[in-house]
């Protein structure tokens, strides 16, 4: 039985990243899945659980975009995600037809032929139009909330314009979301220790209270070209990745917020939403593991006292 | 006694939570700021009537049926508002107070910075035409959102360079602008 289970994970693994005992859940407000990132699990596919892929910045039609295209297909094979999560920046550099096809619906074929929707949100290089588009999913709206299935329920939210409307929306939405699991996505990151962009810290002041008010777990956002998984900030854990199609290689500045960074490669993430924990992968252009973990869903007395904790707050 | 409550009531309520548009209403500036409101709904009903003319924009698996779309909704609009010219919503007078309302935010060196990302470089632009479609778009803080009064669905401010744009989101189109609207 041991045998097969260690099987499993070394499928899981991709054969990239070798197999390592999960990690133990952090004490409240520490950095969770501290280990290199060789030594983390890959997501472990808990019956039940819900999977899902990140991408972030992807819309160029560059090489590297195919490149990472290719991988997130093949991860599909072994980790059988359900939707794809598109930060913003889907269109870079116009939105006419063939943007759509050359950035989007070719890169990503198999992946749609297979039924596989993403959900996106917009970036600043997005024209707002793109709501309109049928693949994206967001039923014409610039925010929108979806539940994949019970006990999760997803955000998308426009950070290029967060008007009281929007605010207004995401408050009563939060509101009667209950005691699911809540995961944000958007562009811009609230908290960053990229040199180019940094934390987004009037964005923060809005939607932060906000999270911490209704129990948010996580957050993932682009807009940086890099990949940052931030130490928890308040109970809340953090994800940036925006390097699907663009990269902005040592832009990295490495701060007190940093868990691990990678900004020397394109890349995309698996996540898989399990009963009490949030499992990811994060996976490069050529298929190498760069992070991985499996970081335990704080309860929400944990989530109360670290929303008064004292946050790391990295330099714009 | 019970006015006393009242007025104690309202002033123990932070000016954050006065909802958006009560703050304007009851300014100095509300006959102004109402006129700005009377001339967005005024661009939003001739909005209306170029949307019922043609087939709307709506959702589509089709690319090119949302450009056309997206086209045509721009090019009704624009004729039908033949010899429009800069200043047609953003009045002096009306400029005059969005100047005032946005530099405490455009002061802060976070605003500013934010506002001065990812610009788009656009050599011109100008009323009725489009919002150049290959650059990004200027992410507006909320900060200054709130600042300025809200606006109707799909009718939005954005800057290029130190212009302040009234941008129609579903025609792509420049409604108006006005000048020098930040230090």
């Amino acid at each position: 039985m041991s045998r097969l289970i260690v099987a499993f994970f070394l499928l899981m693994a991709g054969g990239s990243a070798p197999m390592a005992q999960q990690a133990a859940p952090p004490k409240p407000a520490q950095p969770a899945a501290q280990k290199p990132a060789d030594k983390q699990p890959a997501p472990p596919k808990e019956a039940g659980s819900l999977k899902f892929a990140i991408i972030g910045d992807s819309g160029t039609g560059s090489s590297a975009q195919y490149a990472v295209a290719k991988q997130l297909i093949e991860a599909r094979s072994r980790f059988p995600y359900e939707f794809v999560l598109m930060m913003g920046d889907n269109l870079y550099s116009g939105s006419g037809e063939k943007d759509y096809r050359k950035k989007f619906e070719e890169p990503y074929k198999p992946i749609l032929d297979a039924g596989i929707k993403f959900y996106a949100a917009l970036g600043n290089h997005d024209n707002s139009n793109e709501r309109m588009y049928k693949q994206f999913n967001m039923n014409g709206e610039r925010f929108y909330t979806f539940k994949p299935k019970p006990g999760v329920r997803i955000f998308a939210l426009d950070s290029n314009y967060m008007d009281r409307t929007q605010i207004e929306w995401l408050e009563k939405e939060l509101s009667a979301s209950g005691s699911d699991w809540k995961v944000m996505f958007f562009h811009h990151p609230l908290y960053s220790s990229g040199e180019t962009h940094g934390s987004d810290d009037k964005l923060r002041e809005q939607l932060e209270p906000l999270f911490l008010k209704h129990g948010v777990d996580v957050v993932f956002a682009g807009h940086e070209h890099f990949y940052e998984r931030l130490k928890p900030q308040k109970g809340i854990y953090y994800f940036i990745s925006g390097g699907a199609g663009k990269l902005r290689k040592g832009d990295i500045s490495k701060t007190e917020l940093t868990a691990k960074a990678y900004d020397t490669g394109y890349h995309f993430m698996l996540i898989e939403l399990a009963k009490n924990s949030v499992n990811f992968e994060t996976i490069n252009q050529d298929g190498k593991v760069i992070d991985s973990g499996a970081l335990p869903r704080f309860s929400d007395a944990d989530k109360k006292k670290m929303a008064t904790s004292t946050p790391t707050i990295g330099p714009r | 006694m019970l006015r006393l409550a009242i007025v104690m009531l309202a002033l123990a309520v932070p000016a954050s939570t006065v909802p958006a548009q009560e703050k304007f209403e009851n300014s100095p500036d509300a006959r102004v700021l109402g006129d700005f409101k009377a001339r967005v709904e005024k661009y939003e009903q001739l909005r209306k009537k170029a949307d019922d003319s043609a087939p709307p924009l709506k959702e589509s698996k089709d690319a090119a049926k949302i450009k056309d779309a997206q086209q045509g909704l721009a090019e009704r609009i624009g004729a039908a508002r033949v010899g429009v010219k800069q200043g047609v919503i953003f009045t002096p007078e009306i400029a005059t107070v969005f100047r005032r309302l946005l530099r405490p935010e455009a002061k802060e060196k976070e605003t500013k910075q934010a506002l001065q990302e990812d610009k788009p470089e656009v050599a011109s632009f100008k009323v009725n035409g489009p919002y150049p479609d290959k650059e990004p778009v200027t992410t507006m803080t909320p900060n200054v959102l709130q600042a300025l009064p809200a606006l109707p669905k799909d009718i939005e401010y954005r800057f290029i360079r130190k212009n302040l744009i009234l941008r129609d989101a579903r025609a792509n189109l420049i409604i108006d602008y006005m000048t020098n609207a930040i230090p």
